[in-house]
């Protein structure tokens, strides 16, 4: 009886998150206006701000601020990962040299890197560009270094019978096999990259998404301040989604961690 | 081409023949480099960056009778309770999660958009009801930290065999002897390994409370080098949390290679 009034593709394990999210706003909803006061965010007062906070030029300057420079950082930095990881990977005497100094920064919270980059280079959108840059080239460099060393000896061998020069071997052989690791790190690199943008630009002062997620609230545009945090959720979400789809696709056998 | 090959056939063998010292060596000549660039640019940027013998000095000034020390303790107190609550509710919840199917299909996606979300974008909203107290800050901390431990034991706990289960139900087990012998035994590696990685997360979920609601501890020490424009300062500052760093990242691994041995064990 109930099959038949049920469509087949409303499983339980379907219809569980959609319940649990209507559940959490109705929650969210009636606690803020029972116990807070008027203007704390809560699920209608945000889609009520929506319209008239897309409207705005700020918001699309914002979002063009912020996403724009994590795209950059996350470029730039890749792409200098990507290099030095492999100088890396191949070369063991570099490896040992320059892990020192990558070790100590990857151990180091990047947030505590903010002020020194804020003294260096001002209260200016260039250390949000920067401090993304560092964000991404760490797990870059670390995964590109462990995928090129640890490449097939026989494609080594195959190589070196065809005469492979040494650039053959780092850009023929080792950066395509090392591919899923490189994408891996990309995956890590831009979701702190996202994070650390938005830290930079409230400590630093520079206009973005994040610092108009602290702007709003202080003018007490609760409900504005979340339609921010819900674009930059969606983007984030948005960027992990489509970095685990691209690697699935690229290398179906790997599994990278989370 | 020859002559390529020759070069690359004679590296290898010195190498080979010179492998006891080149890795110290090269660990020797990166450190005394960074030292020596540091030292040498220090002294042409004029206030903009310090020498290292000069941060060096101010370290060991603000560690005597300095900010430092009592902002690492306020700092190690909000970093002492946030691991506690992640190394308990995130194995409580990872487990509950884990027994629970319904549970955990009508939540796990907002788990995952909570764990993608910058933790920092919410700092206004949690700073609005529950203010800018102790309270507030470890609830950033641990929504920041408490990720890899509650994903690890999901994980873990999921990927229990059936036939232990089933072996165990055989038996007639009771709920509780399922729990002590076969499920904590079974996710302990895998909590750990959250925890791990947590003991190096929680400082920076530390960190970004003390920077975002009303500055404390040790960001509080290292915004106030910013706001007088002092790169002694704020170097000096800057290098005594790499090193704090460096030091739970070195437990974090310590524990790992414990881990390793214990599973081998276990399992030979």
């Amino acid at each position: 009886m109930s099959a038949m009034r049920r469509p087949r593709w409303a499983t339980r394990e379907r219809l569980a998150p959609v319940v649990a999210g209507l559940v959490l706003m109705a929650i969210w909803e009636i606690w803020v206006r029972a116990t807070l006061p008027d203007f704390v965010a809560r699920p209608s007062g945000i889609v009520m701000a929506i319209p008239s906070t897309v409207a705005s030029l700020e918001f699309w300057f914002d979002v063009a601020a912020t996403l724009g420079s994590i795209l950059e950082g996350v470029i730039i930095g890749s792409a200098v990962g990507v290099l030095i990881g492999v100088a890396m990977g191949r070369v063991r005497e570099i490896d040992w040299f320059l892990s020192t100094y990558i070790r100590a920064l990857y151990a180091l919270p990047l947030v505590a890197l903010v002020p020194i980059v804020i003294l260096w280079v001002g209260y200016q959108p260039a250390a949000r560009l920067i401090i993304v840059i560092i964000s991404v080239f760490l797990p870059v460099a670390v995964t590109t270094a462990d995928g090129t060393r640890a490449i097939n000896k026989d494609y080594l061998d195959v190589g070196m019978m065809f005469g492979a020069r040494t650039r053959d071997v780092w850009f023929g052989i080792a950066l395509p096999s090392a591919m899923p690791f490189i994408v891996a790190g990309i995956e890590l690199g831009f979701a702190r990259g996202i994070t650390n943008a938005i830290a930079v630009e409230v400590l630093a002062s520079v206009k973005g998404m994040g610092m108009s997620v602290f702007t709003k609230s202080n003018e007490l545009n609760e409900n504005a301040s979340l339609v921010y945090v819900v674009c930059l959720a969606i983007f984030a979400v948005g960027v992990r989604a489509g970095m685990i789809r691209f690697r699935h696709w690229l290398a179906p056998w790997y599994r990278g961690s989370h | 081409m020859a002559q390529h090959q020759s070069f690359e056939s004679r590296l290898a063998r010195f190498r080979l023949v010179n492998a006891w010292w080149i890795r110290p060596a090269c660990y020797a000549v990166s450190i005394v480099v960074l030292l020596a660039v540091w030292q040498a640019f220090g002294h042409s940027f004029g206030v903009l960056f310090v020498p290292f013998t000069e941060t060096m000095r101010r370290l060991w000034a603000m560690l005597q009778s300095g900010p430092l020390l009592p902002g690492l303790l306020v700092s190690s107190k909000l970093y002492f309770v946030t691991l506690l609550i992640n190394i308990v509710l995130g194995v409580g919840l990872g487990l509950a999660l884990a027994r629970i199917k319904l549970f955990a299909a009508a939540f796990e996606p907002y788990i995952y958009i909570l764990y993608a979300t910058p933790t920092i974008s919410l700092v206004p909203f949690v700073s609005v009801i529950f203010g800018f107290e102790f309270g507030s800050r470890v609830l950033v901390s641990v929504l920041i930290s408490i990720f890899p431990v509650l994903l690890g034991t999901l994980e873990g706990a999921r990927s229990i065999p059936r036939q232990h289960l089933d072996v165990a139900a055989i038996f007639g087990s009771s709920e509780a002897q399922l729990w002590r012998d076969v499920i904590v035994p079974y996710v302990t590696p895998f909590a750990m390994s959250g925890i791990k990685q947590s003991i190096a997360l929680s400082m920076v979920g530390t960190l970004v409370a003390e920077f975002f609601l009303n500055p404390d501890g040790l960001a509080a020490v290292l915004l106030q080098g910013t706001t007088i424009v002092d790169s002694g300062w704020v170097l000096a500052v800057t290098v005594f949390i790499a090193a704090i760093a460096v030091v739970l990242v070195g437990i974090g691994e310590l524990i790992e290679r414990y881990l390793v041995r214990w599973r081998q064990q276990a399992v030979g």
